[in-house]
């Protein structure tokens, strides 16, 4: 048992530390967030350069080959800014879909441009705005010129705007789902900001998009459970980014109690306030113990499903409830999107329906841990 | 980072499989045992005899206090030992910490940190056999919460100090046979400057004990009148109490962490997956499933808080806020859980079932989440010494107590 970093952990925290004040210091964050920038080109070379974009993937594919702690210790860090960009889209999920579903010919040719940051894939998933899961996925993929034609319309792709391709998942004719290359230039392909209480989604519509037999990855028809596997070992990444968001919340907002004097004293000596700082607390540990016993798990080769599922429940949670519990403290000067809380509220709530929404992982991880004996209840509610 | 409770060293596993073989052989007799909680009042005499019997086995080998030094009775053993003595004993149900009725891991840590040379040779051999049983006697009536307060005096005479006062809300349904109380030792001085530690013999004259019968179960009143308790039982120096309890009570506060698994989220599960309504098992109920994703959240939490606290422990680098943090949480989860049973069970979630380990039963729960939420402080209190750990609206911050 050994609940600390390791060297070469704690060597990767700090230099992300740096990078990260040194590049994008709070108030340029901020910045980003009230001008709905989600995309900082050069910034995202950098971060190539540094080794941030396929660190789990195989060094022979361009990786780092590193293990899943590693890269959620980056993770966490880049989590504090909170650094916007397809980090974990295209640096994580996409190389993983590619590695799990794609034949050798695509992991060579596409994984290594992900890693080196010449290509941005991002992954389109589902199309129904309330839902997560294979039934989400409506997109359809159908025969045509010797190749395919894809139609559809998901109306919320995270980190759609930097892409350069996308892996869009879509039904076949026999109602399974496929994963599909397509190009961001493609005939057809258009990407759409979403304006509202979030960032780095768009919608992105395929009207008869050209899909050639070469980009399906793998079985046409096995697409959903490639999905599955992916995502199993790339969320508890996400979740580390969430924890370092919270860690930065919690941080700031203690700081905050010291300084901010009110009715003669600092806040801090007011009991309600405390309270909101207990609670943050809590959901922080809770999130960062769950987030770190998935990830070793997933690094140990341990059966870890449900883990994932519960590190994403408690991780989007304890993000969202952060930033409320944040809130009560700054009280008026928070809501001002010029205010680094406003970056993490709005970011909170993207990611609280990005992959699935809490509810949906929680039901999850009890149908993993306690499979259902009966078809018939699995369709209620 | 290394979750494992299985360290797997050759040494280690050589010891775990030594642990195995001598509990499989010294708990045969107990397979209708039920184990009842730590503070049960349904055990039966048979399971309070063997735990005793037990205790004094587990302690001839220093297994009690693995990590104590040899010549007072301990094994001399290593963090990854106790690991193995703590999760192979919960096998059975039994937390290492309290074979039998007795809070000597909390009073033996502090005896051996600040007791004389003299006091540790007395003191600590007996708790380290598993002998005496030891009730931590704090809360007076006036105080509550605030133990600094202590208006139990123990005035200075010759040998001895005289010691007049009340406390309340100790112990539990059995007779205890010392017990650890704070005094006031100078009753003109400064505030955590006034107090002393005393490890009084319960046999003395003008020591009276009354049962109150209490939510969660038995406690009790204990009264001491002109009780005349030799100079040799003060541990720690005369109004030095503040400091000896601040090293042990941050154990009691959840700084010494938990390696042991709930019971009761099994039960209910079997509970679940036997119970038909509807024609079909609760299991299959979205509604119940999702009472149950909560729970389990709450207590993999809890589980990994305690672990944490385990953790810091042992390497002595007390976790800034976590004791009073997983107290705070624990007893949140447990007042939860009482609603949860209600949820699912119905009235069934009302009624005992005796049959069963008191952790495990549902009435229990029920009446354990209210109950519970007071012991060594309230909800309030373990806020504020979190808040003071962090150093909300102060300019440092107070640091942890170094556990011992």
């Amino acid at each position: 048992m050994d609940l600390k970093l390791n060297e070469d952990q704690s060597m990767l925290k700090k230099v992300a530390g740096d990078f990260l004040k040194a590049e994008a210091p709070s108030y340029v964050i901020t910045d980003w967030f009230q001008k709905k920038i989600a995309y900082i080109p050069e910034l995202y070379k950098k971060a190539a350069t540094v080794g941030w974009l396929g660190m789990v993937i195989p060094e022979e594919f361009g990786g780092g080959g590193t293990s899943y702690t590693d890269c959620a210790v980056v993770f966490e860090e880049i989590g504090r800014g909170p650094l916007p960009g397809p980090y974990f889209t295209s640096g994580v999920l996409s190389p993983l879909l590619i590695l799990e579903g794609g034949t050798d010919a695509q992991k060579k040719t596409l994984i290594p441009k992900i890693c080196d940051g010449s290509s941005i894939i991002i992954p389109a998933i589902s199309d129904d705005p309330i839902q997560w899961g294979a039934r989400a996925v409506q997109t359809r993929l159908v025969k045509a010129n010797g190749g395919f034609a894809l139609n559809g319309k998901k109306r919320f792709v995270f980190d759609a705007e930097a892409a350069t391709s996308f892996i869009c998942a879509a039904r076949t004719d026999s109602g399974e789902v496929a994963l599909v290359l397509v190009e961001r230039n493609a005939h057809g392909v258009s990407v759409q900001h979403q304006r509202g209480f979030m960032i780095g989604a768009a919608e992105v519509s395929f009207d008869n998009v050209a899909v050639a037999a070469a980009d399906v990855f793998g079985d046409i028809n096995s697409g959903w459970a490639v999905v599955e596997r992916a995502s199993m070992k790339a969320i508890p990444i996400l979740c580390a980014y969430k924890v370092g968001a919270c860690q930065e919340i919690f941080e700031m907002t203690n700081e905050y109690t010291r300084t901010r004097v009110v009715f003669g004293q600092p806040i801090g000596r007011f009991q309600r306030v405390q309270d909101h700082c207990v609670d943050i607390s809590i959901h922080l540990d809770g999130a960062r113990w769950i987030t770190y016993e998935t990830l070793w798990k997933v690094d140990s080769g341990i059966y870890a499903d449900a883990n994932v599922h519960q590190a994403k429940a408690v991780a989007s949670e304890a993000y969202y409830q952060s930033c409320n519990f944040s809130h009560m403290v700054f009280a008026g000067p928070g809501t001002d999107y010029k205010h680094p809380l406003m970056a993490h509220s709005v970011l909170a709530h993207t990611l609280y329906q990005y992959l699935g929404t809490p509810l949906y992982h929680k039901r999850a991880m009890v149908d993993a841990l306690y499979p259902r004996r009966t078809s018939k209840s699995a369709v209620r509610s | 980072m290394d979750f494992s409770l299985q360290p797997d060293t050759p040494e280690i596993s050589k010891f775990r499989a030594e642990v195995r073989a001598w509990l499989e052989q010294n708990m045969r007799g107990s397979e209708h045992l039920r184990w009842s909680a730590r503070w049960s009042t349904r055990e039966n005499d048979e399971e309070y005899q063997f735990r005793r019997r037990l205790a004094a086995k587990l302690g001839q080998k220093g297994w009690l206090f693995p990590t104590f030094p040899v010549q007072y009775g301990g094994a001399g053993l290593s963090l990854d030992h106790q690991f193995v003595l703590e999760t192979e004993i919960d096998r059975y149900g039994l937390p290492l910490g309290a074979v039998f009725y007795t809070l000597a891991r909390l009073v033996a840590p502090a005896v051996l940190k600040f007791g004389t040379e003299a006091q540790k040779q007395e003191f600590l051999p007996p708790m380290l056999r598993g002998e005496p049983a030891v009730w931590q006697v704090l809360t007076e009536p006036q105080g509550g919460s605030d133990v600094a307060t202590c208006q139990t005096k123990a005035i200075r005479d010759g040998d001895y100090y005289i010691v007049n006062g009340q406390k309340t809300m100790v112990g539990h349904h059995l007779p205890p046979d010392f017990l650890w109380t704070l005094v006031c030792t100078n009753p003109g001085g400064k505030r955590h400057e006034n107090l002393g530690w005393l490890y009084i013999p319960a046999n003395l004259p003008g020591v009276t004990i009354q049962h109150l019968h209490l939510m969660m179960g038995i406690k009790n009143s204990v009264f001491f009148d002109n009780v005349r308790v030799p100079v040799k039982y003060l541990v720690g120096g005369e109004n030095n109490g503040w400091k000896v309890a601040n090293s042990y009570l941050e154990l009691e506060h959840g700084g010494g962490g938990s390696v042991t698994e709930n019971p009761l989220f099994k039960r209910l599960i079997t509970h679940c997956e036997k119970t038909e309504f509807d024609g079909e098992s609760l299991m299959e109920d979205q509604d119940v499933r999702d009472v149950i994703a909560d729970m389990l959240i709450d207590l993999d939490v809890q589980r990994l808080m305690g672990l944490r606290n385990f953790w810091h422990r042992y390497v002595r680098d007390p976790h800034p806020y976590g004791g009073p943090q997983f107290l705070y949480y624990q007893r949140m989860v447990r007042l939860r859980n009482s609603e949860r049973v209600q949820q699912i069970l119905g009235y069934d979630a009302l009624a005992p079932d005796s049959s069963v380990h008191e952790e495990a039963d549902f009435e229990y729960t029920v009446r354990a989440g209210p109950g519970w939420m007071h012991g060594g402080g309230t909800l309030d209190t373990d806020r504020l010494i979190i808040a003071r750990r962090l150093g909300l609206g102060r300019p440092s911050q107070e640091s942890a107590p170094t556990t011992v």
